[in-house]
């Protein structure tokens, strides 16, 4: 059975992974036959004992009984006897050889009076057991095999010859059970051989079982194969499966669709990316070739250089901003969150912007403050962003308005300028890297179309949230939303409070 | 005054040959190792005053030379070169010894800043009043004279007047202006750095005859008597 067993799992194995160090859980098809076949089996076994049982007492009893009675029979014989001789028991005692015997001992000689033919043979007087005492007359025999193999059940019981005249003797009576024992054992045998022939046969049911029902499995794993990264179809279909594998589906579609998103995003990120790298390679390449089509001034070269390190200047900053954003995705941006006023940090933003907003005659100012649980330097990075947006797209005269709002549970700052707006169409794309609402903007307004995304990637890393709204010709309103959690900056603060200051 | 003998470890021969150019026209003698046992050779046979080490190199690389420099008691100031950027192998260069980290790509002249920072390190203390022809800062009590006349300076624009100041007659870059005046490590996109050195010329050099801060185009600013 367990050979079987191990045959089924043994193409179940082949086909996975080769063997790691760990054990593997057993295939699935193995288990379940195996719990089937142990159940089954430990059913018929109690079955069968029960059985078994039932029958080897019923005739245990049985036989108990018939010499119980012929004990008693042969004593109240005995007791009307009148004594003397050997020919006592020819009444009581089949003289041709039976399936019982029966004996008469004198009690206090211990010599034999009379038995049953061929009784002296096997059955000694000696084998039997002492009869129960005040003439009681036993329930159970003993059982006793000789040494040829016979099974005996013996009792024995006092009696009297002759109520008149009293003689006392032991009376012993013996059945042959060797036929009872024989057919329990052929019993015996029988069930074991039913017991074993139907766990094997279990096993069997259990395996072809199992394996059906887990065909499923297989299908599923053959669709999923014909999944490629290149084509993301088919889709499993959640309705095509059992209820057990529904989910899976589902799960496996879920995952798949989600894929597929990334694998466009990726291409197209990259295909962006790309794209925007010709622009600063085109400008260098066309400087130097220019420059180089004939003999100038030493100025003229110096300016040409000039202009080349401001593309370089811009290139690395492409590719650190970039390096930022594949980080953060991946969460290996470490955060150093602690608690500080926001107000100061937008000062600074504020401060670092002024000059350029004076000339452009345009406002900026800040309303409101809050504790902030949050990466200073990275919010920082995003006002800056904010602001730096804000300024491109607002005209002279404008404003730039930065907001502190502190709700429950969430502080918000809100970046309001009255600049051109952005249109509807392009209001949910904004925070997508390279995307750029004015695809003509000259690229010397600063970016390649990074900053909100990295707004947007500082706000993910906090687990908080950036909209934008905006009416086209009045202005725009990006908000910063981070959750605060009471329990969260607080346990900060503690920590922070424990650390020696640097 | 004698020139200081610096090593380069660097496999990439252009990279190699632009720090040597950059560098040797800076007043520095140059050798140049490009391989990593050679460079350690080097390293801890001569006698430089500093090194600059690239970290990805063949057979050898720069954390492996730093180990074994600093473990053979050559307590030279390194300065790492890397492309990579990650925290951990800023940390880990920090951590084994390393004097300054730069990620490539760098801006020259931040190199050459980087590299007299380090070789200045712990030999003056900081001034207290800066000069530079009639222009006088005083860091003590935030105040600027020039010609004799006082110059009312936002602290902002102190700050930024100091920073040229302290690395008077050479060139400092946009990123280190942004990040010593106002804190900022990262790229803020635009030239946002004019508009607020605008304003400071207004003050400082408008009024007066010689101008004192330059424009380096592409690089930075500079602080010199022309």
């Amino acid at each position: 059975m367990f050979a079987a067993l191990a045959m089924c799992s043994s193409p179940v194995k082949s086909e996975a992974t080769p063997a790691r160090s760990q054990r593997r859980p057993w295939s699935l098809v193995a288990r379940l036959a195996v719990f089937y076949t142990l159940a089954t089996t430990a059913l018929l076994l109690v079955t069968m004992a029960v059985l078994y049982g039932v029958v080897v007492r019923y005739s245990d009893a049985n036989d108990n009984l018939f010499l119980n009675d012929k004990l008693r029979a042969v004593r109240a014989d005995l007791a009307v006897k009148k004594t003397n001789g050997g020919e006592l028991l020819v009444e009581e005692v089949a003289s041709e050889p039976s399936d019982y015997f029966v004996r008469v001992l004198d009690r206090r000689t211990g010599k034999v009076l009379a038995e049953s033919p061929e009784m002296g043979k096997w059955l000694w007087p000696s084998v039997f057991p002492a009869p129960p005492p005040n003439g009681h007359i036993p329930e159970e025999g003993s059982e006793y095999k000789t040494s040829a193999g016979k099974w005996f059940l013996l009792m024995s019981a006092f009696a009297e010859i002759d109520r008149m005249m009293p003689r006392p003797v032991v009376l012993q009576i013996a059945q042959d059970r060797s036929d009872d024992k024989a057919f329990a054992d052929f019993f015996r045998n029988l069930l074991l051989a039913v017991l074993v022939g139907g766990a094997g046969c279990s096993a069997a049911v259990a395996l072809l079982v199992a394996r059906r029902a887990l065909r499923p499995l297989e299908q599923m794993v053959a669709a999923m194969k014909r999944v490629q990264a290149s084509y993301l179809q088919p889709r499993l279909n959640r309705d095509r499966w059992p209820k057990e594998l529904d989910s899976l589906a589902a799960a496996f579609d879920e995952m798949l669709a989600r894929l597929k998103e990334s694998f466009e995003r990726l291409s197209a990120f990259s295909a962006d990316l790309a794209h925007e790298l010709r622009t600063p390679i085109q400008n260098l390449r066309g400087e130097a070739e220019v420059a180089l089509t004939r003999t100038r001034t030493a100025d003229e070269y110096r300016e040409v250089i000039e202009l080349s390190i401001e593309e370089y200047q811009g290139l690395a900053n492409m590719i650190d901003n970039l390096l930022f954003l594949a980080r953060a995705e991946n969460s290996e941006t470490p955060l150093n969150r602690l608690t500080f006023k926001i107000g100061p940090e937008i000062d600074i933003i504020l401060d670092f912007y002024d000059a350029a907003a004076r000339e452009q005659n345009i406002g900026l100012s800040r309303q409101g403050d809050a504790d902030l649980y949050a990466d200073a330097m990275l919010v920082r990075r995003a006002l800056s962003n904010l602001v730096s947006n804000a300024l491109q797209h607002t005209s002279a005269g404008g404003q730039v308005l930065l907001t502190v709002k502190q709700a429950n549970g969430s502080v918000e700052i809100h970046a309001q300028d009255t600049g051109s707006g952005i249109g509807p169409e392009h209001l949910p794309r904004i925070f997508n890297r390279f995307y750029r609402a004015d695809a003509a903007r000259s690229s010397n307004s600063g970016g390649v179309g990074l900053g909100l995304a990295i707004v947007k990637s500082i706000m993910d890393l906090h687990g908080g949230s950036v909209t934008a709204e905006s009416k086209p010709g009045e202005g725009t309103i990006i908000t910063l939303r981070f959750i605060q959690s009471e329990q969260m900056s607080r346990s900060d603060q503690h920590r922070t409070n424990l650390q020696p200051l640097v | 005054m004698v020139s200081m003998r610096l090593l380069i470890i660097e496999d990439e021969k252009k990279t190699a040959a632009h720090l040597k150019k950059g560098l040797s026209e800076n007043g520095f003698t140059v050798d140049v190792a490009y391989d990593g046992s050679e460079g350690s050779q080097l390293a801890s046979a001569g006698a430089y005053a500093l090194i600059v080490l690239d970290v990805m190199l063949p057979r050898q690389d720069g954390w492996a030379i730093l180990g074994q420099l600093r473990g053979g008691g050559v307590m030279t100031p390194v300065l790492f070169l890397t492309a990579r950027d990650r925290v951990e192998d800023r940390v880990k260069g920090l951590e084994m010894g390393a004097d300054d980290y730069l990620v490539k790509p760098y801006a020259f002249s931040e190199l050459l800043a980087r590299v007299r920072t380090i070789l200045r390190r712990g030999s003056s203390a900081q001034q207290e009043v800066l000069r530079m022809a009639d222009l006088e800062i005083d860091t003590r009590r935030h105040k600027v004279t020039r010609a004799g006349r006082n110059l009312h300076l936002t602290r902002r624009e102190f700050v930024l007047l100091s920073c040229l100041a302290r690395s008077a007659g050479e060139v400092v870059s946009r990123t280190r202006i942004v990040e010593e005046v106002w804190d900022i490590n990262f790229d803020t996109g635009t030239n946002i750095v004019e508009a607020t050195m605008r304003r400071l010329r207004a003050k400082v050099d408008d009024p007066f005859e010689k101008p004192l801060i330059h424009n380096v185009r592409g690089i930075g600013y500079v602080l010199e008597s022309r």
